[in-house]
């Protein structure tokens, strides 16, 4: 990491003491600024609330000790306990990953073009592989009410770490606290654990294989499939990936084992997960699929990977923010579209009802017409 | 609500005199405190006028219905009320001041019985006959924004414009109008009291809020020994209050947004959004808490950023209210300018500008002066403190600030005639 330079970190000092340790991690004086301010914010919060129950902290040390724990690299996000995920303020807890603002971006930017869908199901049913924190489903569901009431969600969010179920379940409840109209039915999301890697008709499936856990739900089929599954290889895990990320954030979540359930060994280990992903996406009829990727060539190997299948009508790669259009727009690889501004985020698949849903006209006569502008 | 129209970008006439209309909210909030004490000979002059006017008219009425010369002499009738009431107090209370010299004891007593009551008759027909003349201000029933930022003067000017933020931040308390801090930069990073500011935008959430503050704008100059300063002398600083009508997304006045018409009215396209990026490889590899949201109106090349909230979408929605007040502001102030030239040769509104110094807080004297209404008070502890006494300044400010309206609009009244 290079060095910061010292008249930045006088600067620091001379505004607030604390900012210099703030440096580190933070890499410029705006973003130490704004952390250091939620950081009092939250040490205010916790002096109240521990006022409250009669006792009473030393504001000074408390923000003190925290902003030491910063400086060493822990997650801003672990030591406040939430991170916003679009509108939502999700709960996150070390050994679980904290969630993306591209995978926010990816999610709304889905919604955002299903919502105005004639023919939705008055029931729609979203298969989440690999949940996490709970966090698709959740922004899901919170965006889809927003724009569109009348349709209620039926979702499922499947993981392999019990930490993780817990948090994601934690996370459902104080999202019927804090937006008890989206999230009104208490029913609408579930989560289970299951291993997707896990291939049902292996010998050593213990009934623990997606396959099962859905027989098991009487849930076979899902009209959307989404999916961030661990990604990073591990020769990005040590070369590319943020030190803070490798400390304190679960290996789990981020580096895929080399081998799937079948002692498949893929090619570029980091696209273990993509293949069973897909399978899975065959199996339970999904309409729309839509699973984050790390770059523009796992998005493109995956695409491939897709569209060797032959299920699928359309495939196309969506950048960081989708719904913004570049200036000069990038033109296709391999006849798949690549939308958006960013880094490739994540890849997009669609048949059946799922064109029109997502408002793609397999046969249309007329040109299609830029559906993507400016957001706002 | 008030259904004040939204002002067409053209027609210059209707800031000028937005027709007569009946007495609004926000010159009710005008009446609060200090009164009216007596009406401006010019304004008298013009409701004498407009009482003839409304004479003619009624009599061509007598003659044959005509739909427009109706419609003007009831516009004009509450006038012509206003002024009856007043002539009517008027001369009683003349009557009674000289009868109060009158040698007869008697009659003395109950003349100064009388008086009292009759000349707060006379206080609340001048302000009905001063209100129903005045012209209204377009923003005057919208809540409003209160950008603060230091100028001149180094680090005692940050410390002043966060002693300006304290005091309308009190004053809003003492005067029950909700306020949120929009936007809250000190030095620091925090949001401590006493620490220079660099920027702070406070949202007056308040029906009406804009009549009551747009007096507020302007540079703020401050006389006082800085406690940084180890001679004991006394420096001059300033701080500029910039004030802005602000239409919130989920405000009555919603679909506004969508009309071309209106000030606040933004093409989407001409607005390029960026959102600050983790930078680098991003996704999983990266947990960087940046949030901040940048908007720039490309016509105008006005730029907001925002980076308070921990929630992209938060910042996002802030910077669109943001960026639509101060577009409306600018369309609106462009629109002014041909208006203040030419009232400028005739009246003193030139004091009212952006760059003129409108009030001096003098620490040393414990005096504060409002240069545009040539108040002066000496409790200065209240006015920042946000109490009677600023609110006394700020009537004065808007009493003045309605003559000089007035004034404009007969000169206005009068051009057009010729
Ligand atoms: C990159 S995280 C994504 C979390 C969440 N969806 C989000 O976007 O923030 C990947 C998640 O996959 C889970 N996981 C890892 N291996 C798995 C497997 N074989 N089967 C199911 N889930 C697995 C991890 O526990 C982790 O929660």
């Amino acid at each position: 990491m290079p060095r910061l330079p010292p008249s930045i970190l006088r600067r620091a000092h001379a505004i607030d003491r604390f900012l210099p340790p703030l440096l580190g991690p933070c890499r410029n004086l705006r973003a130490a600024q704004n952390e250091l301010r939620w950081l009092r914010e939250h040490v205010d919060k916790v002096a109240k609330a521990r006022h409250a129950k009669g006792d009473t902290i030393s504001k000074g040390s408390l923000l003190g000790d925290l902003v030491r724990q910063r400086a060493r690299g822990k997650p801003l996000q672990y030591i406040l306990g939430t991170e916003y995920f679009g509108d939502l303020e999700i709960r996150c807890r070390p050994g679980v990953l904290i969630p993306r603002q591209d995978t926010a971006a990816s999610i709304t930017h889905l919604v955002h073009l299903i919502h105005a869908a004639p023919d939705l199901p008055s029931e729609l049913r979203l298969l989440d592989l690999c949940t996490g924190t709970g966090c698709i489903p959740l922004l899901f569901r919170h965006e889809l009410f927003a724009s569109r009431p009348s349709i209620s969600l039926r979702a499922l969010g499947v993981d392999v770490s019990y930490t993780a179920l817990k948090l994601a379940s934690h996370n459902f409840q104080r999202m019927r606290k804090l937006h008890p109209a989206s999230f009104n039915d208490p029913k609408a999301i579930e989560f289970i654990k299951a291993d997707v890697l896990i291939n049902p008709f292996s010998d050593y499936d213990g009934g623990s294989s997606i396959k099962a856990a859905l027989n098991y739900h009487r849930a076979s089929f899902w009209d959307i499939l989404v999916s961030n599954p661990p990604y990073v290889s591990s020769e990005a895990y040590r070369m590319t990936t943020e030190r803070s990320v490798r400390l304190f954030e679960p290996k789990l979540a981020l580096v895929p084992p080399n081998m799937d359930g079948d002692g498949n060994i893929a090619v570029e280990r980091e696209d273990t997960f993509y293949k069973p992903l897909l399978t899975i996406a065959r199996d339970v009829e999904a309409k729309i699929v839509l699973l984050e990727v790390s770059d523009v060539h796992q998005a493109l190997r995956v695409a491939r990977v897709a569209r060797a299948l032959g299920i699928f009508d359309g495939v196309e790669i969506w950048r960081d923010q989708p719904g913004v259009s570049e200036e000069t727009p990038s033109s296709p690889i391999d006849d798949i579209p690549i939308i958006g501004a960013g880094n490739a985020r994540s890849v997009l698949c669609w048949r059946g009802k799922g064109a029109q849903w997502l408002g793609k006209h397999a046969v249309s006569l007329t040109p299609p017409t830029p559906a993507y502008h400016a957001e706002r | 609500m008030t259904t004040t129209p939204w002002v067409c970008r053209n027609c210059l006439s209707r800031i000028a005199w937005p027709s007569i209309r009946r007495i609004r909210t926000s010159i009710r909030f005008q009446s609060t405190g200090s009164v009216v004490e007596s009406v401006p000979p010019a304004l008298l002059a013009r409701a004498r006028n407009i009482a003839l006017e409304h004479k003619q008219l009624t009599d061509q009425l007598a003659d044959g219905f005509d739909t427009r010369a109706a419609k003007k002499a009831g516009e004009y009738s509450s006038i012509v009320n206003a002024l009856k009431e007043w002539d009517k107090a008027s001369e009683s209370v003349t009557e009674l001041s000289s009868l109060i010299h009158d040698s007869d004891a008697e009659l003395r007593e109950l003349a100064a019985e009388d008086l009292d009551a009759t000349r707060e008759q006379l206080q609340n027909a001048s302000q009905s006959l001063v209100t129903s003349l005045v012209p209204i201000h377009p923003f005057a029933h919208l809540p409003c924004l209160l950008e603060i930022r230091p100028g001149a003067g180094g680090s005692e000017a940050a410390i002043f414009a966060g002693d300006l933020l304290s005091m309308y931040q009190a004053f809003c308390n003492r005067s029950g109008f909700r306020f949120t801090l929009l936007k809250y930069e000190n030095v620091n990073g925090t949001q401590e009291a006493g620490v220079p500011l660099s920027e702070a935008i406070l949202e007056v959430d308040q029906e009406n809020a804009y009549g009551v503050f747009r007096c507020e704008a302007g540079i703020h100059r401050v006389q006082r020994v800085p406690v940084t300063e180890t001679k004991g002398r006394t420096h001059t600083s300033a701080a500029s209050v910039h004030v802005l009508p602000s239409l919130q997304e989920n405000s009555a006045q919603n679909e506004d947004f969508d009309d071309p018409e209106s000030d606040y009215y933004i093409d989407q396209k001409e607005v390029r959004l960026e959102v600050m990026r983790a930078g680098g490889a991003g996704g999983q590899h990266v947990n960087k808490t940046e949030s901040a949201v940048r908007l720039t109106h490309i016509p105008s090349n006005i730029v907001v950023s925002m980076q308070d909230s921990r929630s992209q979408p938060k910042n996002k929605e802030m910077a669109w209210t943001l960026l639509r007040s101060r577009i409306a502001q600018l369309r609106r102030e462009k629109r002014e300018e041909e208006m203040v030239a030419m009232r400028r040769s005739v009246v003193g509104v030139a004091k009212m500008g952006r760059g003129d110094k409108v009030r001096t807080y003098n620490y040393g004297q414990q005096r504060v002066t409002d240069h545009r209404s040539g108040t002066t008070v000496h409790d200065l502890d209240d006015v920042m403190e946000g109490g009677p006494t600023l609110e006394k300044i700020m009537e004065s400010v808007r009493g003045w600030l309605m003559e000089q309206d007035v004034a404009a609009m007969i000169f206005e009244g009068d051009t057009k005639k010729r």
